[in-house]
């Protein structure tokens, strides 16, 4: 499938300067179970974008959007099928292995949704810190002392008392920020947290955050932040994308967007998402249906069955992003000159 | 490690354990316990019982307890050198096809599914025929060779679920090698399976060289249980009513073989808790006190001081506390809480669905007429669905997969008793139509319905009879937040027109103000605050509640920096003195918060509050100090943060 290339740039204020984006992608694209075979599903569909230096990134959609993957094939725990990575600049070859690939593991960590799932039980904590150190090589003399200067950074503290305990003594906050701490002990320089809070009571996940957001200021992170809540992801990023069905089909300032999505796709979630501060009047949406099978997508907007402003053209193939100003595009048609003109002053997607 | 002492804390792991360990004690120091040679011919054939000879003598005049002693010997060496090699095959053959996958594992899964077709016990057989006659060497081997295969399928299973957890995906993230990751992160956390496996191939072997040594395919010069039966069998020991030579090593093959299982169910049920059967007892039930019990008698569901627990080894969880809450009819009561703090303990206990060792301590729940906590059984089946009704979490996993849905839908008013087909087809549309799907999926699968649809399926169910109340305990949190948006206006829309009362259960309060005429906040199996949706949102009383408001970021206005809620909930096995809250309350009054029981007590028209703050026997000084303080705080926290103002 071949399609025009989303731009490639980060915030619009970012001056154009020598420091190349922590991370781009461009086309990325994983079909999974073909084994050989045609057919298969597109998880993720020609995605490009960019995180640069210190930035957090919000990634948006709902289950099967294909966030997740995306997260997954920066990871290398999964091989793209197509598409290019590039860390700092440097493409990261399809064909990963030895030094090229430890490089990967020491500048891309990972924070995952479930903190009861993504620490071994077996293992006491300070086993789980010691050992992205020792293999990337980065243990001095006493590992105990960066162990507990690691739980320290994270707000675990006193730091000794929690070195030796195992997973099923730390409640979820705590065990998330373990996890925290084993994607910082490297010191790298992106952060793939994938949906992070989710897994987490209400009552801790703004502390959750509010870590991330503080060791990022003090390291120069920069951050992908995967998430399904739309106002978590404005509390956290600085530009936020909005997935559907593996598509990208939103991208801009985090305030921008979901402010003022400019996607049918994000305006529906932006209504369904639960606001009491609205006043308590209950928002009707306007929405057909739910997400369809990725293996039976229409050729066109993945959005069009559902879309209550859908159009005949639509149909017609893949809309490429439009720039709808303050480094903000969505990949709506609505947003085309020449469909604007035609349906004269009345621009479909309501400012 | 809680693992070992929960193994030896069991009588079945005891008991096998023991004998295992007698029978080895008693192998090993064969001659102090026996003057005799099992080999030694010196005596005359088919001695009786005698203080000499305990067990009489052989048919070729061996001292039979003398072989009995001596033989275990080979039969747990068997046992155990064969468990070992079988369990040793499972692991790297399980462990292989997992971890390497792709052809490797089509390979070895082939190779295990041969073996497990193979029937076991004749390949034994054929096998054992070629090595005749060379010791135990041979047997040890065939046994071995032969006994992998189940013990490898079920760790290949075990192993292809662990590598796909996140924490051994944490691993490869962090840059571990194969090696590491099969021996570090997989293989520890097989541990127990290994060990059950161990014991399971253990019996096959004893098993199995009974069997060949009985039919004379072993080495039959060798003194093991297997032998000695081979030989009082071929030497009449019957006809000579010598029944104790057939006897005993048959009792110990059994016994072996009874605690090798016994070691292999408690291993089992260790590492899979979910087979464990609690063994607690349940406590009656403490009465109520008269006069209690009544609650408003206009309301539809009356919850009086009700305490249900979770009875442990330990002390009991006290998961629901003294709460008391009243159901309008008609009304939505939302149920507010995080993890842990009882909101769904409440709703099992409200519809008798609380299982040991889960109990209801006390207090009374009356739905209309009805006495839900002493209905009989009987009662109770007549009574839920038609008077009341339950949607949970992950209830779209209750319909049967290979039933359609119609029958499903069917099956409540069957149930109740309407039998007649065109009713019921009638019923089944008018629902569907209800929840908002069409009528055409009452012929189609659960499978071939998405997420949502199952949900709204179960919902239908669950109005099929035009019950009173219906409880949903987070009825669409596994949804996506447009189809949970598309459910909650169906239930809305759905309550208002049949006038049902429901109680909706959610950790996420946000959606709740927005659905709910009243919302109830539990904290620590405490109901801590009670007011209409609208007053909570906009005054609410507790701070619990409003600490939990401000935890949610908003989708509005500037970005400010905003802090959640330190600490985490007391445990619900300890005695809690005071409020549940103390340590995390930023308006928390020392002295009197963290010593006087706790009470509930007004704050407005229909808003109630279980905290100090609103008790009119505090002193109004210590109150306003317990906010100024709080205040301050607030305004350190509250900076206008640099990452918003970075961006506009």
């Amino acid at each position: 499938m071949s399609q025009p290339t989303a731009p490639i740039s980060t915030n619009a204020s970012t001056p154009t300067n020598t420091i190349p984006n922590t991370l781009e992608i461009v086309n990325l694209r994983k079909v999974f179970g073909t084994r050989g075979k045609a057919g298969g599903v597109v998880a993720v569909n020609d995605v490009s974008f960019a995180i640069a230096r210190g930035e957090v990134l919000g990634l948006v959609g709902e289950s099967g959007s294909g966030k997740s993957t995306i997260a997954r094939l920066i990871a290398r725990l999964y091989t793209p099928t197509s598409g290019e990575i590039r860390l700092n600049g440097q493409p990261v070859p399809s064909r990963l292995g030895g030094r090229a690939l430890r490089h990967l593991r020491k500048n891309v960590q990972m924070i995952f949704q479930d903190p009861y799932a993504s620490l071994n039980p077996v293992h006491p904590v300070s086993y789980t810190l010691k050992r992205p150190l020792q293999i990337h090589g980065l243990a001095r003399g006493d590992t105990e002392e960066q162990v507990n200067s690691l739980l320290e950074r994270v707000g675990l503290s006193p730091a000794s008392t929690y070195a030796s305990k195992r997973p099923f003594e730390l409640s979820g906050g705590q065990r998330q920020r373990v996890g925290i701490a084993r994607a910082l002990a490297v010191r790298p320089e992106l952060i793939l947290a994938d949906e992070p809070t989710s897994a987490l009571d209400v009552s801790i996940r703004l502390d959750v955050m509010n870590l991330m957001l503080d060791l990022k200021d003090q390291e120069g992170l920069s951050m992908l932040f995967i998430t399904h809540d739309l106002a978590g992801a404005r509390y956290m990023s600085d530009r936020v994308a909005v997935l559907y069905a593996g598509t990208l089909v939103e991208i801009g300032p985090a305030v921008e967007v979901i402010d003022r999505p400019q996607h049918p796709y994000t305006q529906l979630l932006k209504s369904a998402a639960p606001k009491p501060d609205a006043g308590l009047v209950p928002e009707t949406i306007e929405a057909r249906g739910e997400v369809p099978d990725l293996k039976t997508l229409p050729p066109g907007c993945p959005f069009e069955p559902r879309c209550p402003h859908a159009l005949p053209e639509c149909k017609a193939g893949l809309p490429r992003m439009y720039d709808v100003g303050e480094g903000h595009t969505a990949r709506c048609i609505l947003h085309d000159p020449a469909v604007q003109a035609r349906r004269g002053q009345e621009v479909g997607v309501s400012r | 490690m809680s693992g070992l002492r929960q193994f030896f804390g069991q009588p079945r792991s005891l008991v096998g354990a023991g004998f295992l360990l007698i029978l080895l004690v008693a192998s090993l120091c064969a001659p102090l316990i026996t003057p005799y040679d099992p080999n030694s011919l010196e005596f005359g054939p088919f001695m009786p019982l005698s203080a000499q000879h305990w067990l009489g003598t052989t048919a070729l005049g061996q001292d039979i307890f003398a072989q009995f002693i001596y033989g275990a010997r080979l039969t747990l060496l068997v046992g155990a050198v064969a468990g070992l090699i079988a369990t040793l095959l499972s692991v790297t053959f399980g462990l292989a096809a997992a971890y390497l996958g792709g052809r490797v594992d089509e390979a070895i899964n082939t190779l295990i599914n041969v073996f497990l077709v193979l029937p076991g016990l004749p390949l034994v057989i054929v096998a054992s025929a070629f090595l005749r006659g060379g010791g135990v060497w041979p047997v040890i081997l065939v046994i071995s060779f032969t006994g992998w295969a189940f013990g490898a399928r079920v760790l290949r299973a075990q192993a292809l679920a662990l590598r796909e957890r996140d924490f051994v995906q944490a691993a490869v993230v962090a840059g571990e090698g194969p090696g590491r990751i099969i021996f570090r992160e997989m293989l520890p956390n097989m541990a127990g399976l290994i060990a059950a496996n161990f014991f399971g191939a253990a019996l096959y072997a004893v098993l199995s060289e009974a069997a060949l040594s009985f039919i004379g395919v072993g080495d039959v010069s060798l003194v093991t249980w297997g032998t000695m039966l081979y030989w009082a069998q071929a030497k009449g020991a019957l006809l000579q009513g010598a029944w104790w030579w057939v006897a005993l090593p048959g009792l110990g093959i059994a016994l072996l073989g009874t605690s090798f299982a016994l070691l292999n169910f408690a291993i089992d049920e260790i590492s899979n808790p979910k087979l464990g059967r609690s063994n607690v007892k349940l406590p009656a039930r403490k009465k109520p006190a008269p006069g209690a019990g009544v609650g408003n008698p206009d309301a539809l569901l009356s919850i009086r001081d009700l305490n249900v627990g979770y009875l442990t080894p330990g002390p009991t969880v006290r998961a629901v506390r003294d709460v008391s809450l009243d159901v309008q009819p008609g009304e939505l009561l939302g149920l507010a809480g995080e993890s842990g703090c009882g909101k769904s303990t409440l709703a099992f206990a409200v519809t008798r669905l609380l299982d040991p060792p889960g109990a209801v301590l006390g207090g009374s729940v009356r739905l209309a007429e009805h006495d839900l906590l002493n209905l009989s059984p009987e009662e109770l089946r007549r009574v839920r669905w038609k008077e009341f009704s339950m949607v949970f979490q992950a209830s779209m996993n209750v319909l049967n997969p290979v039933l359609k849905i119609r029958e499903q839908v069917y099956d409540a008013m069957q149930a109740h008793g309407v039998t007649d087909k065109q009713k019921l087809d009638a019923r089944a549309r008018e629902l569907f139509d209800l929840v908002g799907i069409q009528a055409s999926y009452l012929d189609a699968y659960p499978h071939q319905l998405s997420g949502g649809m199952k949900q709204r399926v179960v919902i239908a169910i669950a109005l099929a009879l035009e019950p009173k109340l219906i409880v949903m305990d987070e009825p669409t949190t596994a949804l996506d937040v447009v189809v949970q948006r598309q459910i909650l206006q169906e239930i809305n829309d759905v309550r208002r027109r049949l006038g049902i009362s429901i109680i909706f259960i959610t950790h996420d309060l946000s959606l709740l103000v927005e659905m709910s005429d009243r919302v109830a906040i539990m904290y620590a199996g405490e109901v801590v605050e009670l007011a209409p949706a609208h007053q909570l949102y906009a005054h609410p009383a507790h701070p619990y509640t409003q600490q939990l408001m401000n935890s949610f970021p908003p989708m509005t206005g500037p970005r400010t920096r905003r802090s959640g809620i330190p600490g985490k909930p007391p445990s619900l096995s300890a005695e809690i003195v005071g409020c549940p809250f103390f340590e995390r309350c930023n308006k928390r009054m020392p002295g009197v918060c963290d010593v006087k029981p706790l009470q509930t007590f007004p704050v407005a028209e229909e808003q109630t509050a279980a905290c100090f703050l609103y008790d009119p026997t505090v002193s109004p000084a210590l109150k306003e100090n317990a906010i100024r303080d709080s205040q301050h705080v607030q305004m350190e926290v509250s900076r206008e943060s640099a990452h918003s103002a970075n961006l506009n």
